[in-house]
């Protein structure tokens, strides 16, 4: 019985790694979110959102903000990959959790969504701004928007608002379009002009601004019109993606159920466009679109298959790599026409946009510049929305033997001795 | 005009709808939906009886037209459960509930047998939920069929060992060896003591109950509240597997409550505040998305608050009277508006209707205060009602917007430069232009339709510059007039001496005003001096994400043109020149006579002598495969070879030479 103590033990430690990875190519599936919550109250009013999480096959747990217990890591293992914050008030955290913990978190890839409210803690507030977004120091201003409120029954001042402003990106959005207006009820928030990494996804219009709705305005408000951002976007440089939204309600059953019709218009929409905007907005923080990988770079001359150890001038070469996106159960080939590739010393010499079979192959074909050197293939691919693809191969310089010059007898007679002085520098540089 | 009667409408029907629950979403079609959505059967049936019952009962409570047919599927599951022997006192106690609905028909033999291992399964129970589902069983029994004789033998023992559960704080413990209290169990227990009651064949001591009814009022201590005055019980064992959060325990509660006051005679004396701030909570979490959560919502709007809930749910609304006591602007704490005004009673439409919208009441928002009065005074023991009802009301309407102007001024004079007209309603592009000693003033009046002044929540005057810096002023104002006037010699450092075209945008706008409107109205051409060495830089600008990225333009390499050649003839002649000296020396050797004589004659010598120069014209092979092919250290190598074999031959042909040579000279 013993015995079986110590396999089973000593096969959950080795398997543990494995286990508690942040989105990983090889096991991008079962993965664990960790819910956080000011009120458990919140599990059961947004529980639509949480269900189509469960359904996309997450496992959540939820916690509240101020437990004891809770941790992100144990043993210098990540307990889960995501982390939601659905506590905007929550002044401290409990356990060992904190705004470090969550950066670290963060910056070790893995996914953040944020989402606080009016009177939001100083702590949200700072998670927040770690991650390149400033909410509205006034603690009771909310966003305001006269012309382009949701008419409401019950609510007439106006900080139920409809928004269409979003971001112009089909992949952190869905290729379906989003028909009717989201609703949104919260705080706005600023971007870092200086950050390129965060990304406004909903703003608001230009009418709207941020200001306590029940005061008086005598200064003009720090935040007006469509420098406001409803709902941010982060894409950090591993790869790591944040959602922030100064609203917990636009997740809330409520909201999502709820019928919409923006002030000045005719269309009643029977359901907000809440549903479908966040949803998509989490397949794409949860890396089910928009991941992609590259993989088989591969290069040789025209007419052959195996990568030969040096070009020489005039060679036509090709080169190919293959490009998957994740799209949450498998990797699908990734069609696209604007990969290129840099043909790359000191300088690109040749850069030529890559042409695609359609099922994730990309390759292209050119003749070596007559330049002699020690060459990389490069391709830097940045999309919006995309995570970067950043490759690059480096090959060896290029000579000329049978190809290109003619051998009349003086103009070889030079290039003998460059040759024989370019051989030996390289035999040199081989021993 | 129109859309403010509208508006009244809608709310007066809420408020006489419930008083305890106008603020929040009360109970609707959009609960219809989303019982639909929670409660699909998988395959035309629930995973459990349990799930079965919930979805039957919501959509008995809220009377779902499009519900789907569970009846027959029901009874089936219904029928295999009562019918098998290895079923628990759990499985039958949520077969005779969901029955209790779907009204199957149960085999009597059956029922007989349920009966009877029930019974034995209330003297065997040890836990409190063993007594929660076969007493709950037999209760369902007696219900359902009048005919069967359903008793409990020892109704007071088992009444004081459930009650051996209960705990000093009126919370109960699950079993005897579990320490923990929840007031989830106090629920349970309370549901279970009543079923007891019922069954009982003799009347069960009444001490028993007032302690009981003690230990509910103990149990109300530990209430839990809201901000919003909603209430509620939960547990504050996070741990225990039990927990079963806010919703389901105050429902649980809430159960046991109508449970234990449906048999006992006496009025539990439960303070009405409390029932309101329950009936608060419940319907205060809207639509829950969580099934169970969504039933026990439900259940006990129905069950238990039958003031909010019958009346919730569309029935009819006892005779009361709405009274209008005051209104009070917000802002101002002070004097009523209004005089204390009863609300018509219209019959037809059910609806408590203000005709005349007091005269004093312009547009804004204001704070009325409803009180409701009950006709009869027998109904204040059944329905609790809000005493007074606060309601923040808007009042909107259309602001006139009028001599809207806007005019560029000399500075040290006043006087006016260039003045011109706007429609602030419709398009407008007015091209100004002035220099930093000039100043800018807008000017325009609103008025409500009532003719009285009107501040707006919003009212920005925004300039944007080319390079899309932004600067806004708040238009202030003195009554009806709003004017601001931009002194831009005082502006120059705020506006970072950038010179150029600026865009004007005026937003006007206020909860209360239905034209609030936001119009470019054109754009100045300001002239300001120039940016001294220490002025302030203008804030970095945001990027354009759709620019930042995208494919680069294509490179493609150049190459070098071939180098210009010389005529062939020319490079025939330099060939011509470069043999000659090898001509030169052919001739020399023959001039000098060199000959083949001394070849040696014998076959050995003349085999090395043979090797020799064949050795001689591999090496210079070599040179020329190196020339074309092989790289140095193939070349070296080879060369190695070829020079030891050349040494050895060279060696041997020239001491037999030299032997030759000493053998002619001593001749």
């Amino acid at each position: 019985m013993g015995k079986f103590w110590v396999i089973f033990v000593a096969s959950i430690s080795i398997l543990l790694p494995f286990l508690c990875n942040s989105f990983s190519p090889e096991t991008p599936t079962n993965r664990r979110v960790l819910v956080l919550l000011d009120d458990f109250a919140v599990k059961s009013s947004h529980s639509s959102y949480f269900n189509s999480l469960k359904l996309r096959g997450f496992d959540l747990d939820f916690k509240l903000a101020d437990d004891p217990k809770i941790a992100l890591q144990r043993y210098g293992q990540y307990l889960y990959d995501a982390l939601i914050l659905f506590c905007p008030s929550v002044e401290r955290f409990g356990g060992s959790v904190d705004v470090a913990a969550i950066i670290n978190f963060v910056d070790s890839g893995h996914d953040l969504i944020i989402a606080a409210d009016v009177n939001a803690s100083d702590l949200i507030r700072e998670v927040a701004t770690e991650c390149g977004v400033d909410f509205d120091e006034d603690p009771s201003a909310m966003v305001i928007d006269h012309t382009g409120y949701a008419v409401s029954e019950t609510e007439g001042d106006h900080t139920l608002i409809a928004s269409h402003d979003f971001i112009k990106s089909d992949v952190i959005i869905g290729s379906k379009k989003i028909e009717a207006p989201v609703l949104f009820q919260g705080i706005g928030h600023s971007l870092n002009p200086v950050n390129s990494l965060v990304l406004k996804v909903l703003s608001a219009s230009p009418s709207a601004y941020s200001a306590n709705p029940l005061s008086k305005l005598s200064t003009p408000p720090s935040l007006t019109g469509s420098a406001i951002s409803l709902v941010s976007v982060v894409q950090a440089r591993n790869n790591a993606r944040i959602l922030i939204t100064g609203s917990l309600s636009m997740f809330s059953n409520r909201f999502f159920r709820s019928g919409v019709q923006k002030s000045g218009s005719s269309t009643k929409y029977e359901k907000s466009g809440n549903e479908q905007f966040l949803t998509e907005l989490s397949k794409w923080i949860f890396h089910e679109r928009g991941h992609l990988k590259a993989v088989n770079v591969k290069h040789h001359k025209v007419g052959e298959t195996d990568e030969p150890a040096l070009y020489r001038v005039n060679d036509e070469l090709e080169y190919s790599v293959e490009i998957y996106e994740w799209s949450g159960t498998s990797w699908e080939p990734y069609v696209t026409d604007d990969v290129q590739v840099q043909f790359y010393m000191m300088s690109p010499y040749v850069l030529k946009t890559l042409s695609n079979d359609k099922k994730g192959l990309y390759s292209a074909s050119f003749k070596v510049p007559d330049v002699y050197g020690v060459f990389q293939f490069k391709v830097e691919y940045q999309k919006l929305g995309y995570t970067s693809l950043s490759l690059s191969k480096q090959v060896s310089y290029f000579v000329s033997h049978d190809s290109g010059y003619d051998f009349s007898f003086e103009t070889s007679l030079t290039s003998y001795l460059e040759e024989t002085c370019n051989r030996n520098r390289s035999s040199q540089k081989s021993v | 005009m129109a859309r403010r009667l509208a508006g009244f409408l809608v709310l007066l029907l809420v408020v006489s709808i419930c008083e305890a629950a106008f603020l929040f979403q009360p109970i609707s079609d959009s609960h219809r939906s989303a019982a639909l959505e929670l409660f699909t059967p998988d395959h035309g049936s629930f995973k459990s009886l349990e799930e079965t019952y919930e979805a039957l009962r919501t959509f008995q409570i809220l009377g779902t037209e499009k519900k789907p047919d569970l009846t027959a599927t029901a009874c089936r599951s219904i029928s295999e459960t009562v019918g098998s022997s290895s079923s628990t006192a759990k499985d039958l106690f949520y077969a005779l509930k969901a029955n209790s609905i779907t009204e199957c028909k149960i085999d009597k033999k059956a029922s007989k047998g349920i009966i009877s291992r029930l019974n034995a399964a209330v003297s065997g129970a040890s836990s409190l939920l063993d007594f929660y589902y076969s007493v709950g069983g037999l209760v369902l029994i007696k219900d359902q069929s009048s005919e069967a004789d359903v008793h409990l033998a020892d109704a007071e023992g088992v009444f004081r060992s459930v009650k051996a559960f209960s705990q000093s704080d009126g919370r109960w413990r699950y079993s005897s060896n579990n320490p923990e209290s929840s007031a989830f169990a106090a629920g349970i227990a309370l549901e279970t003591l009543a079923g007891i009651v019922s069954l009982a064949s003799s009347e069960i001591d009444q001490s028993l109950i007032s302690t009981l009814k003690n230990d509910i009022l103990k149990l109300f201590d530990s209430i839990e509240k809201y901000d919003d005055g909603a209430l509620y019980f939960d547990d504050k064992l996070v741990d225990g597997h039990e927990y079963q959060g806010p919703v389901s325990t105050t429902s649980s509660v809430l159960r046991g409550l109508t449970a234990f006051a449906a048999v006992t005679a006496e009025n539990l004396n439960l303070p009405g505040d409390k029932m309101l701030g329950l009936a608060k909570f419940f319907l205060g979490i809207g639509v829950p998305g969580d099934a169970k959560d969504f039933f026990n919502q439900i259940d006990s709007l129905a069950y238990s608050l039958k003031v909010g809930v019958s009346t919730v749910l569309g029935s009819e609304v006892p005779s009361l009277t709405v009274k209008l006591v005051g209104a009070f602007s917000s802002g101002s704490k002070d004097a009523s508006l209004v005089e204390s005004e009863e609300l018509n009673f219209d019959k037809t439409s059910g609806l408590h209707i203000l005709n005349d919208l007091p005269k004093s009441i312009d547009v804004g928002s204001y704070t009325f205060v409803f009180e409701v009065v009950l006709h009869e005074s027998n109904h204040e023991e059944v329905y609790f009602t809000g005493s007074q009802t606060k309601v923040p009301i808007s009042v909107t309407g259309l602001i006139k917007i009028e001599n809207s102007e806007i005019a560029v001024l000399d500075s040290d004079l006043g006087s006016i430069e260039s003045q011109k007209k706007l429609d602030l309603a419709g398009k407008n592009a007015i091209s100004l232009s002035a220099n930093h000693l000039q100043k800018l003033r807008l000017s325009f009046q609103l008025t409500t339709p009532r003719g009285r002044s009107f501040k707006p929540h919003q009212a920005f005057l925004k300039l944007r510059h080319e390079s899309k810096v932004e600067h806004i002023f708040v238009v202030g104002n003195s009554g009806k007039q709003f004017e601001i006037v931009l002194n831009f010699l005082g502006l120059v450092e705020k506006f970072f001496y950038l010179s150029g075209k600026y865009d004007m945008e005026l937003t006007v706008g206020d909860a209360a005003m239905e034209n609030s409107l936001l119009v470019a109205i054109g754009h100045i051409e300001l002239d300001l001096p120039e940016a001294p060495e220490k002025a302030p830089r203008p804030p970095p600008q945001p990027v354009d994400p759709y620019s930042r990225y995208g494919p680069k333009a294509e490179i493609t390499h150049i190459f070098r043109a071939p180098e210009k050649r010389p005529p062939q003839e020319l490079s025939l002649a330099f060939l011509g020149l470069t043999i000659l000296p090898l001509l030169g020396f052919l001739i020399g050797l023959l001039r000098l006579g060199v000959n083949l004589k001394n070849f040696p004659p014998k076959p050995v010598p003349a085999t090395f002598a043979v090797l020799f120069h064949v050795g001689i014209g591999a090496v210079l092979l070599l040179y020329v495969f190196f020339w074309v092919k092989l790289d140095l250290f193939q070349t070296l190598k080879l060369l190695g070879f070829l020079g030891v074999f050349l040494v050895f031959v060279g060696h041997r042909i020239l001491s037999h030479l030299a032997a030759a040579s000493a053998k002619l000279k001593s001749a």
